[in-house]
This record gives structure tokens, sequence and C-alpha cells, in this order.
């Protein structure tokens, strides 16, 4: 097998290289082992990231709504107003916002009401107010941010329906159902926001890239800072505590696939491909919010200090979205801050894909490319409310991904 | 129909338990002196030094008057002392969060007196925020009516 070939040829490595190499080589014999797989399956040629930590031009970082129980969508009277809560969807709020909507507009129209004000104007606020405008209701949304601002921006946005999304021994025992229910409504109703201009929602090819053969853990760089010692007691104590429902709807993604050595155009052992949805926040936020206001919604800034000033608004059923701040706000217990951090860098378009590796995770958005550090799983930020940023994390994220590129040959002479 | 009127915004005030605002100086000079000095050792990390905010952080100045407004400072007092710093909510002492939440007043041009806010929540739900100084007559009027 020609490595070289495959790394040249599968990976697009800037023009310069290509052209290079079509100019003062003659062509390269097909390799005998592409012609084994399938042309659909063959990894397209992918544009390298230009992974380097001054190109980092943002770095975010967003308290999850985690709650144990998992999302609240009960339903509570505050003076002569039915309150329906939607809040504490973890890091599923993007991926069950508009299952989560549904059932929480359900609840709120069995009181037939023609105005309904929803709290919150994050994704699961305006998931919910578009909903109830569906259901034939006049909405006012009540928010202190308004989406560019709010924390839901601050996300990784993409499909994770159930990433940190309650405490298995914390949960309902009727809980799964509920988010199947929950994440196959949403799944649906995203369909519609596919192939719109500026890709709101879209499809990205994900590879996960391992030194280790798959199935082994990756080992934690020793240079990370070990996770403070637990500040809570009881659980969670490991990632496996968190509630896991994907395989209830594994019939909606496709498999992995392992992708063979001749297919594998990564300079690492092992590589696999998954397809993943994610949301381009800009388009979709902006979408959503011109959907709102076309269909008579109206927007008013406000913050309320306690459940009790609910009560003093013209309308009488209220979907209640706050996201994090029903832990100050409601007094909700179960609600856990876990702290996220994603660092971007300046978008290129024709990175197309995402990529798994060493405990880092790249996207590449419409506006920009996202960069995660993912070691320590689930436990990482959990019950820590310190949205403060912190750079050197990002950027030793970013430094995994340019030692990764680095190891492709550079231009020849 | 003005004497009903008056009659429920003073049933109001009464249920409400708010005898004072905070134009009436409900704070010293001396205690916002000392919360300036926590506030930039706890809050300005985050809020910034000069309260302006940043993109994520909300300022606590400008829209923090109509934000807060309406309401009584017990609650505002809770909010601070439960919810912040965001990192250690519930870390600093009721004497500490009296003295950060004068020091807000004062940064929100909202004028001193000579007596300190005081950190017992029944004192402090009789202090109305409002991000606007009441006319004076409504209160003389109100009296002249009962």
């Amino acid at each position: 097998m020609d490595r070289r070939y495959l790394l040249k040829n599968s990976l697009a490595l800037g023009g310069l290289v290509g052209l290079g190499g079509c100019a003062t080589h003659p062509p390269s014999p097909p390799p005998k082992a592409v012609s084994s797989i399938p042309i659909e399956d063959r990894v397209p040629h992918l544009a390298p990231i230009r992974a380097h930590t001054d190109r980092l031009f943002d770095i975010k970082v967003c308290i999850r709504p985690f709650r144990t129980k998992g999302p609240n969508l009960d339903v509570e009277q505050i003076g002569d107003a039915m309150v329906v809560h939607n809040y504490g969807h973890g890091g599923s709020g993007w991926s069950l916002s508009w299952g989560s909507a549904n059932m929480a507009v359900q609840k709120a129209m069995s009181a037939s009401p023609k105005q309904i004000a929803v709290i919150g104007c994050g994704i699961i606020g305006l998931t919910s107010a578009l909903t109830a405008q569906r259901a034939g209701a006049q909405v006012t949304i009540y928010t202190r941010e308004l989406l560019p601002r709010t924390r839901s921006v601050r996300a990784n946005g993409s499909w994770t329906p159930d990433s940190r999304i309650s405490l298995a021994s914390e949960a309902p025992s009727n809980f799964g159902a509920t988010w199947e229910e929950m994440a196959r409504m949403s799944w649906k109703t995203l369909r519609s926001y596919l192939g719109l201009p500026g890709n709101p929602v879209t499809f990205t090819d994900h590879y996960r890239l391992s030194d280790q053969p798959f199935g082994q853990p990756t080992p934690r760089d020793p240079a990370i800072p070990p996770l403070p010692p637990p500040s809570w007691t009881g659980l969670p104590e490991k990632s496996s505590d968190f509630g896991e429902y994907a395989d209830r709807i594994a019939d909606l993604t496709p498999k992995p696939q392992i992708l063979t050595e001749d297919n594998n155009p990564f300079p690492v052992k092992y590589a696999s491909r998954s397809t993943q949805m994610f949301f381009n926040f800009t388009e979709y936020g902006q979408l959503l919010m011109s959907n709102f206001y076309a269909a008579g919604g109206k927007i008013v800034i406000r913050d309320f200090h306690s459940p009790n000033e609910l009560a003093d608004l013209p309308e009488k059923v209220i979907i209640n979205c706050p996201g994090f701040a029903a832990r100050d706000w409601w007094k909700d217990k179960a609600m856990v801050p876990v702290r996220g951090q994603t660092g971007w860098l300046i978008p290129q378009p024709e990175v197309n894909y995402a990529m798994t590796y060493r405990n880092v995770q790249i996207l590449s958005k419409s506006d920009g490319i996202m960069v995660i550090a993912l070691e320590d799983g689930d436990m990482k930020g959990y019950n820590n409310s310190d949205e403060s940023v912190r750079r050197a994390e990002s950027e030793r994220a970013v430094r995994v991904i340019e030692e990764l590129f680095s190891r492709f040959p550079t231009n020849p002479a | 129909m003005r004497h009903k009127l008056i009659l429920a915004v003073m049933a109001c005030m009464a249920a409400s338990g708010a005898r004072a605002g905070t134009w009436d100086g409900v704070y010293t000079d001396a205690q916002a002196q000392r919360g300036g000095v926590l506030f930039q050792q706890q809050c300005g990390r985050c809020h910034g030094a000069n309260l302006a905010g940043t993109f994520e952080t909300p300022p606590l100045m400008g829209r923090f008057k109509p934000y807060w407004s309406g309401a009584t400072l017990d609650t505002l007092f809770d909010y601070v002392a439960t919810a912040m710093p965001l990192d250690h909510p519930g870390s600093l002492s009721r004497a500490a969060n009296a003295d950060i939440l004068a020091f807000l007043l004062k940064a929100n041009d909202f004028p001193a007196g000579t007596k300190e806010l005081s950190a017992s929540s029944e004192d402090l739900k009789a202090i109305r925020f409002d991000a606007v100084r009441p006319p004076p007559e409504t209160a003389p009027k109100s009296k002249r009516k009962k």
C-alpha cells in the first residue's frame, strides 16, 4: 500500500501540494487496495485544518442546565396562572428542544389559551414559542437575554440527545420512554430545517481517530490538571452514572464504519467514520427568530425575581424555560451546573467534517471550527459554575490537532 | 375612582411591606466603600471592575435598574446571597452581601444616607427598588387621602 499516495490524494493538503505533485511526478498508479473499497465508502478529499493557537478567535463558556432527575416538565399553579415547566436539558437542549416543546405545549394548550407566555429565549424557549404559535396561540416571550447572548449559544450545538440528560439513579422509571418520544419528535421536526440556505441544520462526517484499537480507553494527557475532588456527596462518581438512552433511537443514525488502513487518510492507526447532525447557531437562531416574529410573536425584555411575579403577567398560561436560572429562581435543588468550554478557530468553509482524536473534538461550522477538550467524559465540569475562560484548555486542544496535521508530509521540494 | 386606585396602591405597599425606597438613603457611604472592595475581590472578575459586564455576563448598571425595579431589596439580596459569586454561590456572609448591595446602590446613583443597609430579610423587604425616583407628591397625596 502506498501510504504517501493516500495522504496526498485522500486528504487534499492544499492546492500547492496537489498541483506540485501533478506537475513534477508522473501520475501514481491507482492503488490496488482502493479498488476493493466500494466507491461510495471511500473517504473523499478532506481539507486540512489550520489548527494553530493564534487562530483561536473566540472561547465560549457555558453552564449546562443539568437536572439530576431529567428535564422538568411539571405543571404548577402560580396564583391564577398555569405554569408548564420546560427546563433542565443538560447537554441535550439543542437536540431535544422540539420534542420537549411539543410536550410542554400539549400541556399548555389543554387550558385552551388564546395567549401564551414563554419565559426565556434560549433554544428551549424559542422552540416552545414556535410550537405554541403553530398550535394556534399568540405568544409573547419574556426574556432577559435574546438568543445570541443566551447560554444556549455557548453550547456545542450538535445532535447529542442523551448528553448529560439525567443521573440514571435519579431519573423517573419512565424517563427512558419520555426521552425517546422527545428525541424522535425533535428528529422529525429538524428534518424541515435541512437543506435551507446557510444550512441552519446539517449533517457532516465525523472521523474518530485513535492510537489504540477501538474499545480501549484513550489515555489521559498527564499534562492536563486532574479533576478536583468532588464537591458533592453521592453520585455521580463516573460517566456511566449518567442516564444513557441512545440505544432506543439507534435506528435513526447510520452505524460507524471502521476505516480500513487503505481507506484511512489520517496518519493514525485506527479510524472510524460516523455521521453527525449539527446546528449552525447563527443561521438557525436567526431563522427561528424570524419565524417567531413572522407569526406575530412579541418579545418583552424582562427579568423575573420570584415565581410569584408570573401571576402578574396578562397571559395565564406560561411555559417556563429559564434554563440554569431555574436553580436560583425556582430553588430547584435538582439543578446542577456543568461547565463546558468551546474554543473557536477562524472558519474554514472548505473543512466539511468533524473529528475526534486524543480526547479533543473538532467540528467545522459556518461560524468557526469548534474545538472541545473531552477528557474525563461526563464528569468534566460537573457541579462547576465557573464561567470564566480557561484559554490554556482550548490552546492545549488545538495543539493536539496541530500535531496531528504536522505528521503529514510537507510540500515536496 | 381615584380614591379606590390610591387605596389599592396603599394595599399593595402594605402587602409587600415596602415602606421606603432606594432613593431614601438606605445605605451609608462607608458601607458602600467596604462593599466596593468586596465587589472587586468577589464580583469584578465576571461583572467587570466598572460593572459594565461582558458579552456573556450581565452588567450591574444601566439595564440593571429597570430589571430590578419594583422588587423589594430582600429579593435582590436573596439572589445575590444564594446565586453569587457564580463559581462559589452562597459563600459570602450576609454582612458582606449587604455591603456589596450598598455598593451596587451607590454605583447606580442612589443616594447614601446615615443608616447602614441591614442584612435582615425583614428590614430589606421594607425597601423597594425604584429605578426612577418616585414623584415627590405621591407620598403626601396618599397621606392626605388617608
